[in-house]
């Protein structure tokens, strides 16, 4: 599972709430059809176990992949590599692969089922927009999701919740004779559920990759001003030549108003304020007083 | 461009380009003059996409029609530049800035009428009066505008002073609401 850590992409965010809730109903849609045609409940849960298995062990390459981000090498970029390499050594991490993602948006992700096997993803837009400093409140940020092995138990969030909705529907086959609301309601309102729960989650691992980034750099307001900077309007106005994206712009096919409003219902990240915060509050108890 | 044209549509159902909009410009002349200390540079331009070589014969023939037409039914003076992207400009002047507005929209509505449509890129116009030169461009596919404050350093721009215009604008002028789409046109060729 991809863990996107930063900015204020609405786009990104309500096309990956449609996408990881529709890839759920499609498990349960999926196996719930194999259990109508006879499969028996113990096939079904490995199967099921298969699933995750596979989406835990390919984590990564869907991450890169899907986000166009290129692995560079130390050579390619070695104030980059120097950072994660400065980082790494202080929060005790094995160094991951090291990626860049061409856009212009600042924006960081980190993916990889463990430690040994992560890549550490940022836009050419972090780069380019924030301090050094800030950038590496943001790389310690996603380091910190590393080393809290966030894809791991993201993945296995996401597993139980689709165990439960298929537990909901094989034990509604069981007793399709009772009275009561029909089956697929209930499946329905178990993952919403469970979905919301993983979302909740998934905001709470990102207060706890906060709190790591303020620990290991001591320094919580240089993530605070780089979160800040993510979220201003002015860094989501593009630094490219209206003739040199042209030929992108037949790709965007959810209008923006829809997007905007999809996007504050369903968040997998904390709003901007309780990040500032917890962070202002992490740095009052190491006696760095800053003002959120 | 929904998924239903992608799907089954592809090219020829490419939203039109949107020209009315641009008289919006005229009327906030007065804030933009008054209020905001914008004096117009008397010159703007519609920046067209590059055709492919078929095309390309019969728009010579078009583009040196539709220059008759222009300098026929309005004052304005216009003239074709290209740029290093290879897109088209026609760079129109006039010192009335109404005029140079309805100018413009002149030039695209007759690239439009012959079949140019799709090609429209943006209408440009500068101004003059502050620290910068100032710009406002005005997207044909979205039919709204946004601003444009190069720095002159590379490719860098005055965020601050272009996120205070859209705020002083928004009430006269319909202004892009989608920031990652305000692409700038660095270097144009208005002279």
């Amino acid at each position: 599972m991809r863990r996107k850590a930063y900015g204020r992409d609405f786009g990104l965010s309500s096309r990956m709430f449609l996408t990881i809730f529709l890839l759920g109903a499609l498990y349960v849609g999926f196996f719930a059809l194999l259990l109508q045609s006879g499969a028996s409940y113990g096939v079904m849960i490995v199967l099921l176990g298969a699933f995750a298995f596979l989406q835990y062990f390919t984590s990564d390459k869907i991450a890169l992949a899907s986000s166009g981000a290129k692995v560079v090498t130390p050579e390619q970029a070695p104030d980059l590599h120097a950072m994660v390499d400065r980082l790494c050594a202080m929060s005790d991490l094995p160094k991951p692969r090291v990626a860049v993602i061409p856009t212009d948006v600042p924006n960081a992700f980190a993916t990889g089922r463990s430690p040994k096997r992560s890549v550490v993803a940022v836009t050419e837009g972090l780069w380019k927009r924030l301090d050094p400093p800030e950038i590496e409140g943001v790389i310690a940020h996603e380091l910190a999701h590393i080393a809290n092995r966030d894809v791991a138990v993201m993945t296995f969030a996401s597993f139980f919740s689709n165990v439960a909705s298929l537990l909901i529907w094989f034990g509604g086959g069981l007793g399709r004779n009772r009275e009561g609301p029909p089956i697929w309601l209930i499946a329905l309102v178990v993952y919403f559920v469970s979905y919301f729960l993983i979302l909740a989650l998934s905001r709470y691992r990102e207060f706890a990759a906060d709190r790591g980034a303020a620990l290991v750099t001591g320094a919580p307001e240089n993530l605070m001003s780089a979160l800040q900077k993510i979220a201003s309007d002015m860094t989501r106005i593009p630094q490219r030549d209206l003739r040199q994206m042209e030929s992108l712009n037949a790709f965007y096919i959810i209008p923006t108003n829809v997007k905007r409003s999809a996007a504050t219902l369903f968040m997998t990240h904390p709003p901007l304020e309780k990040r500032l915060a917890r962070l202002a509050a992490i740095a009052q108890e190491m006696g760095r007083p800053v003002t959120a | 461009m929904g998924l239903g044209s992608v799907l089954f549509g592809g090219r020829k159902r490419l939203k039109g380009a949107k020209l009315d909009k641009l008289f919006a410009l005229s009327t906030a002349q007065v804030t933009l003059e008054t209020e905001l200390g914008l004096k117009p540079a008397g010159v703007a331009a519609v920046v067209s996409k590059p055709l492919s070589a078929g095309e390309f014969a019969r728009a010579e023939q078009e583009i040196d029609d539709l220059l008759g037409v222009v300098a026929q039914t309005s004052g304005s003076e216009v003239r074709r530049r290209d740029d290093t992207y290879g897109y088209q400009w026609l760079v129109v002047r006039d010192r009335d800035f109404e005029d140079l507005v309805t100018g413009v929209h002149l030039v695209a509505s007759e690239l439009s009428s012959r079949g140019f449509g799709e090609q429209l890129l943006a209408a440009l116009f500068a101004f003059e009066g502050r620290d910068h030169p100032t710009y406002l461009i005005y997207g044909f596919k979205r039919g709204a505008f946004w601003p444009f404050v190069p720095t002159g350093e590379g490719q860098e721009r005055d965020n601050p002073a272009e996120l205070r215009l859209k705020s002083e604008l928004e009430k006269e002028l319909p202004i892009e609401p989608d920031l990652t789409r305000w692409l700038g046109l660095f270097d144009a060729p208005l002279d």
